[in-house]
């Protein structure tokens, strides 16, 4: 290890760090945890357990331990699937998307956004089992050959998600993997004893070759272009969960792409509010720029103007359609039991990102922070709009309500998803490098020449 | 020892083991050690009893499959009730498999029971008898139900061998301003014999036909028969009573008199007619009557009652014009003190319209007549506080619940010497008890009732008592014995050889498979008598603050007098008028309510006076702005975990002294004052929104309309233009890969069709889907949460007033519009496509299938179900091991052994009944018959008594559900959906306005 570099100075990063500093500060963050992260871990693990306990009262007892009341047959569960998958869209529109355009800003966020994507998939998965009636027969719904001879129903939407979801992690772990080949090499050549065994078998033999960036680069563009179709393709699938149901409020063509931009926008937002606290806590200020949380908050800002601009088209076609049903179900979107979750979502997702016009606000960080909460609460309180608010009233009128909140059960359950995710982002941040390395390095100037202006 | 003789020891070695050793009764695995040559295991076995429920008297037949009672239908050849039943009726199972019932007998010791032999509780009985028959005459007591023939006959000789004539039939609602009213204007205190279905029109003062009055499944038949439109041709029922319930709902006209003035109505009513000319009287009646009703002019009875001087006359002369018509007095107006006067005005009504002999018959006795009297029983407890009884014997009847506290029957009876209660449930009176004796169950006993002069209708036990349980009349026959008294002829040891009476085994078998005898009694003819003349016509008065509300205290229809408090498919049937289940609330008027400050779900005290009760706020539309109404039936102290301390009962308000002037006791009586208590609590509703915005669910058209031969137009038209566009290009598309909803010519396609002017909404249908679908009953709090189970349910919507979308009406000239809804069996069905494991799928025969342990529970089904017919599992109803297992105890053996018991996280649905279609597609296969129409009837309409649902192959065009689908006023519910429901309803007919 290089010697040690004078003391990071707090707050805006001075000067272009070198290549021994990306490596040194990055690496650092791997460092053996301290108080702070185990008091982290531990709340998140115990915020986990109480989720599993739900859970369990809920395998043994039913559904029931929810408050589930019908025509509600969907809510908590299901919003929080959505909100998940959702989350886990910016992370591949990042590192993939603006990779093939070639963003540069991407670089340094896009190693977290990827692990959140993977985490977040790998916890919106849980939700589709979770809220089954039987969830211990939810390999049910895979094709597989059975001496049951029965098949899964392949017109059913939620087939479809099976494989979206399926997919989507499959793939996106892998890009994630993949790019973390460099950097892992790079924390080998740095690590002893036994974790330069492991991180050395996780880096397939890595050695830097021209040869090896050559194929690894062909590897990534490849994978890159696979995964953006995913993108649009993942949380369109999820938004046929519904859009293929004859709710109204669900049955719109529009359904697909207005759940795609939520999604980004959701995901932008969720990316802000983790790498905020992380720049801080490992002082990565030098990598983490303001330039891309700027960068971000403009993406936040498009997406939630067509986000907005969804909103309006929905209530424009209810009213338009001429439909009295369709007109009603929107009409209660707004004005009945649920108003209020539909006014928290209007004024998180398109009143509050306005404020992002301003460059004053898009470079103050901790502002940034305030609204990417705003736009996470708002995002999930937008698919219960969807999902609780449309199933509440619906075709027959009899069987309208809206008295269903969530309990105790349902909001655990929830807080334990919070937590099952931040558990393997706390894990992740401590094995594997959260900023890339090479990228990074990629971005500065190369070693012996002046920093920038074009070199020799 | 021979081989049949080995095979009874081992089957009872064999069930002792199964049900653990030692403790000292063996269970039976089996009800029958040695099978009956002729049961077949998977062959149901009926038998033909009557049912006990209320004191109507229906013919029924139960169903046992390997022993077991497992359902029960109206027997089609009974002249009450021609193979129909009611809610109550079908819940009898409920009470004959109670896991609450007293299972022995039991002596109280101080406060604790003790089990007795039946040996020594005999002779403990025997003796006390004895000494209270040397002691002096009258002094033992034997109150029943009503009841009648045989064993009613019986029960006086016993109390007669004992020195005494102090025999009750008791009966909470004993009709005695009929019978009052019967005697004062023709001599007769009986009880008529009511035809609706020969009436033209219907003017029902306050009598809740439908419901709990006299006869409910006969008169609900009849009605239905008369007031169903057929070929141009309706009766219409105008329904007169300050609030409307139930059978009120069915009216074409509601006409809300101020509380106790129907009587004077009635009379406004046939003063009219009488100056209209269209009285059927002449000579010294006429001039008598004339004379009589001069002083009820409309003008005066139109200021009285508060109905409108021409709504009297045009109700005067749609009566009279319409041939037979028909008036009855009951329910909330025939409560109050002036009932009788009531009950009178509406005879001479009847009596003037040329009706008496027609629509009202008098026949030679009714089972009424002998139904004690309120006076009766006041007296029984006169002669209990002065120590004038010594033993008191109750039997089928609960006085200790069923009479106002001040009627001060629980002091009294605490001062006999010895109590016996011979009761299936430990009920208010029996926990009152000195000896307790397991009563059979009307499913397990035998004996004979004359529902109708003429008709000896035979209860026979329909399979081996499930706890050690006697027949009265067996208990009473071998104590006598042991007082050494004779009270039968020689030879005769049981309950069963005073009914066979020495008739030949075999006739009487004959008599027991057909469920007895039904002549047919002639009428009698009646003259108008005088009698009447010497009743006070003052308005009837009310306790309490001038400025309070009138409390109408209504029979609830599926708790009766609250004998069904116990039974949960009778606690969680939604009150065919509040929709509202397990509760005890009180009905308020809108503006009352917005007065008052209080809204639906807040918790009131109800006070008259010092008598308080609590109950929860229902903001109800069909009271006036000045009565409130309370159900009776809930409030129990005992009886069962159903019903103990659950509710109120508004009987807990009443003075015991407030009577008419036929003694009988006023149940409404006083006024009443709300006060919020500050409490809440979630009313246990079915009812989602009480209107239907317009989207055309429950449909009507105008009688004028329909009967000039116009089309029903479409008032509510559903589809608009796109989406018309839109179904058309669906179909069109779908059509050219295949034939949309249609599965196979040569299968059946079973489809349903519901005339809704027919169906009263009386919910024996729900009932009667309980039983047959093992569905889970799930309580309040589950209620509360939307949860019910039940796979059919009427919706009740407000119509036809003028007001916002979201308003309740608040005046009286709304419409009400009822609707069964069910799996409509969609042939483009929502549900399925969206199942990713194909648990929802399409038979071949045009079912929604829906494969129970193929279902995961992604609840994507019920989501997309337009109709919301589909009931999920949340808890685990099915497993014995559960919390919330729905069957407990002896519960279980009542489950339907031809349909799954489902389990946690499951959806469930209506299947049209799909085991009976199997059962009678494998029965047409085994005599090699072909399924005709009418073979295959779901349980829903097996029982309707309106007759409304007709069920059938619509691929047959001659089946009745093909026929009737093409009727001019089918329609299908959310036709836009293009979801081709399997039932098509038809139309309700109103007949509002001038007629």
């Amino acid at each position: 290890m290089a010697a040690a570099a004078p003391p990071m100075p707090r707050g805006a990063p001075a000067g272009e760090p070198t290549y021994g500093d990306v490596n040194r500060d990055i690496i650092k963050t791997l460092a053996p945890p301290g108080k702070r992260w185990f008091l982290g871990m531990a709340i998140v693990l115990s915020g986990l357990a109480f989720g599993a306990f739900c859970w369990a009262l809920q395998l043994r007892a039913g559904i029931g331990v929810t408050n589930y009341m019908p025509p509600i047959f969907w809510g908590t569960y299901i919003t929080t699937f959505v909100f998940w998958v959702g989350i886990a869209h910016s992370g591949t529109l990042i590192s993939a998307i603006l990779f093939l355009f070639r963003s540069g800003w991407r670089s340094a966020v896009y190693r977290a956004s990827e692990a959140m994507t993977v985490f977040a998939v790998m916890t919106a998965g849980l939700f589709p089992v979770l809220h089954l009636g039987r969830a211990w027969f939810a390999y049910w719904v895979f094709p597989y050959p059975n001496v049951r001879g029965l098949w899964a129903n392949f017109k059913s939407p939620l087939v479809w998600d099976v494989f979206a979801i399926s997919t989507y992690l499959t793939v996106s772990a892998t890009f994630l993997f993949m790019g973390l080949i460099p950097d892992i090499a790079a924390v080998r050549d740095q690590a002893t004893g036994w974790r330069r065994r492991v991180y050395g078998i996780l880096s397939f033999g890595w050695r830097n070759s021209d040869r090896e960036w050559h194929h690894f680069m062909r590897m990534y563009l490849f994978l890159a272009a696979l995964s953006t179709p995913l993108v649009l393709s993942v949380h369109s699938v999820v938004s046929w969960d519904f859009a293929m149901g004859i709710v109204p409020g669900w049955h719109a063509t529009i359904f697909a792409p207005y759940f795609v931009a939520g999604a980004i926008f959701s995901g932008c937002g969720m990316v802000i509010t983790i790498l905020v606290p992380l720049r801080k806590l490992f002082q990565l200020e030098r990598y983490l720029r303001v330039r891309h949380f700027e960068n971000l908050a403009k993406l936040c800002l498009l997406t939630s103007m067509i986000v907005s601009y969804a909103y309006i088209t929905e209530y424009f076609v209810a009213w338009y359609s001429g439909n009295p049903i369709e007109r009603a179900s929107f009409y209660n979107r707004a004005f009945g039991g649920y108003w209020w979750a539909s006014w928290i979502m209007i004024t998180c997702n398109a009143f509050v990102p306005q404020l992002l016009w301003f460059k004053k606000i898009r470079t103050s960080i901790p502002t940034l922070f305030v609204i990417s909460l705003f736009i996470n609460i708002g995002m999930w309180f937008e698919r219960f709009v969807i999902i609780v608010t449309s199933l509440s009233h619906e075709f027959e009128p009899w069987q309208w309500t809206s008295a269903y909140r969530p309990n105790w059960i349902e909001l655990g359950i929830l807080l334990g998803s919070f937590c099952w995710f931040s558990m393997w982002f706390l894990l992740f941040v401590k094995f594997f490098p959260s900023v890339a390395i090479s990228e990074v390095k990629e971005a500065l100037p190369p070693p012996g020449r002046e920093h920038g202006r074009g070199g020799h | 020892m021979r081989r049949r003789r080995f095979l009874q020891v081992a089957g009872v070695a064999g069930a002792g083991v199964a049900a653990g050793c030692g403790t000292g009764t063996p269970d039976h695995l089996l009800p029958y050690l040695v099978p009956s040559d002729d049961l077949v295991p998977g062959i149901p076995t009926w038998y033909a009893s009557t049912c006990r429920e209320c004191p109507a008297g229906c013919g029924i037949l139960v169903k046992a499959r390997e022993g077991r009672a497992i359902k029960v239908e109206g027997n089609p050849h009974h002249p009450v009730n021609r193979g129909r039943l009611c809610a109550r009726g079908q819940a009898a199972l409920q009470g004959l498999y109670d896991p609450d019932r007293v299972t022995q007998p039991r002596k109280r010791e101080g406060n604790v029971w003790k089990p007795i032999t039946w040996d020594d509780a005999e002779t403990e009985i025997a003796t006390a008898l004895g000494a209270a028959a040397s002691a002096g005459a009258d002094r033992v007591a034997f109150v029943t139900g009503a009841e009648s023939g045989t064993l009613d006959r019986f029960y006086d000789v016993f109390l007669g061998a004992f020195r005494s004539t102090r025999r009750l039939r008791y009966e909470a609602f004993a009709f005695e301003p009929l019978r009052e009213a019967s005697r004062l204007t023709f001599g007769l205190a009986t009880v008529p014999r009511y035809d609706f279905a020969s009436a033209r029109y219907v003017l029902s003062f306050g009598a809740d036909f439908l419901e709990t009055w006299l006869s409910p499944t006969e008169f609900g038949r009849g009605f239905a028969s008369t007031h169903g439109y057929r070929d141009g041709r309706m009766a219409k029922f105008v329904a007169v009573e300050p609030r409307r319930g139930m059978t009120g709902f069915n009216a074409d006209e509601w006409v809300a008199p101020k509380p106790g003035t129907e009587g004077m109505l009635a009379l406004g009513i046939a003063s009219s007619l009488m100056r209209q000319g269209k009285a059927r009287v002449a000579g010294v009646d006429a001039d008598r009557l004339r004379a009589i009703l001069a002083r009820f002019d409309p003008g005066t009875v139109a200021e009285a009652t508060e109905v409108e001087e021409a709504v009297i006359e045009r109700l005067a002369r749609e009566f009279g014009d319409a041939q037979p018509s028909l008036a009855v007095a009951g329910g909330v107006a025939h409560q109050h003190r002036a009932a009788t006067q009531t009950a009178v005005a509406v005879n001479l009504l009847n009596y003037i319209a040329g009706n008496v002999g027609r629509t009202v018959r008098f026949l030679s006795s009714s089972p009424w007549e002998r139904v004690s009297r309120y006076a009766d029983m006041r007296s029984l407890v006169a002669a209990m506080n002065e120590g004038g009884v010594d033993v008191a014997l109750v039997h089928g009847t609960n006085p200790a619940f069923t009479l106002p506290a001040t009627a001060g029957f629980v002091e009294a009876f605490a001062k006999v010497r010895l109590k016996v209660a011979f009761a299936s449930h430990p009920d208010e009176t029996a926990e009152l008890a000195d000896l307790v004796l397991p009563d059979h169950t009307p499913l397990e006993q035998w004996g004979d009732i004359e529902p109708i002069a003429g008709v000896r209708s035979l209860v026979q036990p329909v399979m081996m008592p499930v706890h050690d349980t006697k027949q009265t009349a067996d208990v009473l026959l071998s104590v006598a014995q042991k007082a050494g008294k004779s009270v039968a002829p020689a030879g005769v040891a049981t309950a069963r050889d005073l009914l066979a009476a020495g008739r030949p085994e075999r006739d009487f078998d004959r008599l027991l498979q057909a469920g007895g005898e039904f002549a047919e009694a002639a009428p009698r003819a009646v003259r108008l008598t005088t009698d009447f003349a010497r009743l006070g016509w003052a308005l009837p008065a009310f306790d309490g603050p001038a400025d309070g509300l009138v409390l109408l205290a209504v029979p609830h229809v599926g708790l009766y007098d609250g004998r069904g408090a116990n039974k949960g498919w009778l606690q969680e049937l939604p009150d065919p008028t509040t929709k509202i289940t397990w509760q005890t609330w009180v009905e308020v008027h809108p503006e009352t309510a917005t007065r008052l400050g209080v809204r639906s779900g807040d918790l009131v005290t109800v006070s008259a006076g010092e008598r308080q009760v609590e109950a929860v706020v229902c903001v109800f539309p069909g009271v006036r702005r000045d009565v409130v109404a309370m159900p009776i039936g809930q409030g129990h102290t005992a009886y069962g975990r159903l019903a103990r301390g659950r509710g109120a009962s508004p009987l807990a308000l009443f003075a015991a002294d407030a009577t008419d002037p036929s003694g009988a006791l006023a149940f409404c009586q006083t006024r009443v004052t709300l006060t919020r208590t500050g409490g809440r609590r979630p009313l246990a509703t079915t009812e989602g929104s009480p209107r239907q915005h317009d989207r055309g669910i429950a449909r009507a058209v105008a009688f004028t309309a329909i009967a000039a031969g116009h089309a029903p137009e479409e008032e509510h038209e559903a589809l608009t233009e796109s989406e018309r566009t839109a179904i058309d290009s669906a179909e069109a598309s779908q059509r050219r890969r295949a034939e949309l909803g249609r599965y196979g010519e040569d299968n059946p396609k079973w489809e349903m069709a519901i005339d809704l002017s027919r169906c009263t909404g009386c919910s024996a249908c729900v009932a009667a889907c309980y039983a047959e679908n093992n569905i889970p009953v799930v309580g309040e709090s589950q209620v509360v949460r939307s949860r019910e189970m039940a796979w059919i349910r009427i919706e009740r919507f407000y119509d036809g007033f003028a007001g916002g979308e979201n308003d309740l009406p608040t005046g009286t000239d709304f419409e009400v519009r009822q609707i069964p809804m069910l799996c409509q069996q969609c042939a483009n069905a929502p549900c399925e496509p969206v199942c990713p494991v194909y648990a929802a799928y399409h038979t071949p025969d045009g079912l929604n299938g829906q494969i129970y342990n193929r279902c995961v529970g992604t609840r994507y089904c019920a989501n997309n179900c337009p109709y919301k017919v589909r009931y999920f599992n949340w808890w685990d109803y099915g497993h014995p091991a559960s919390d919330e297992y729905a069957f407990p105890g002896t519960l279980s053996w009542l489950l339907n052994p031809d349909v799954t018991v489902r389990t946690k996280g499951v959806m469930e649905k209506c299947t049209f009944c799909v085991q009976r279609i199997r059962f009678a597609q494998n029965d047409a296969r085994v005599r090699g018959a072909t399924l005709r129409d009418g073979d295959v009837t779901p349980a829903c309409a097996q029982t309707c008594p309106a007759d409304a649902i007709t069920f059938g192959d619509a691929h047959d065009p001659n089946s009745r559900v093909s026929r009737k689908k093409l009727d001019e006023r089918g329609y299908h519910v959310f036709q836009q959906l293009n979801t081709k429901p399997g039932i098509t309803y038809l139309r309700r007919v109103i007949r509002s306005g001038e007629a």
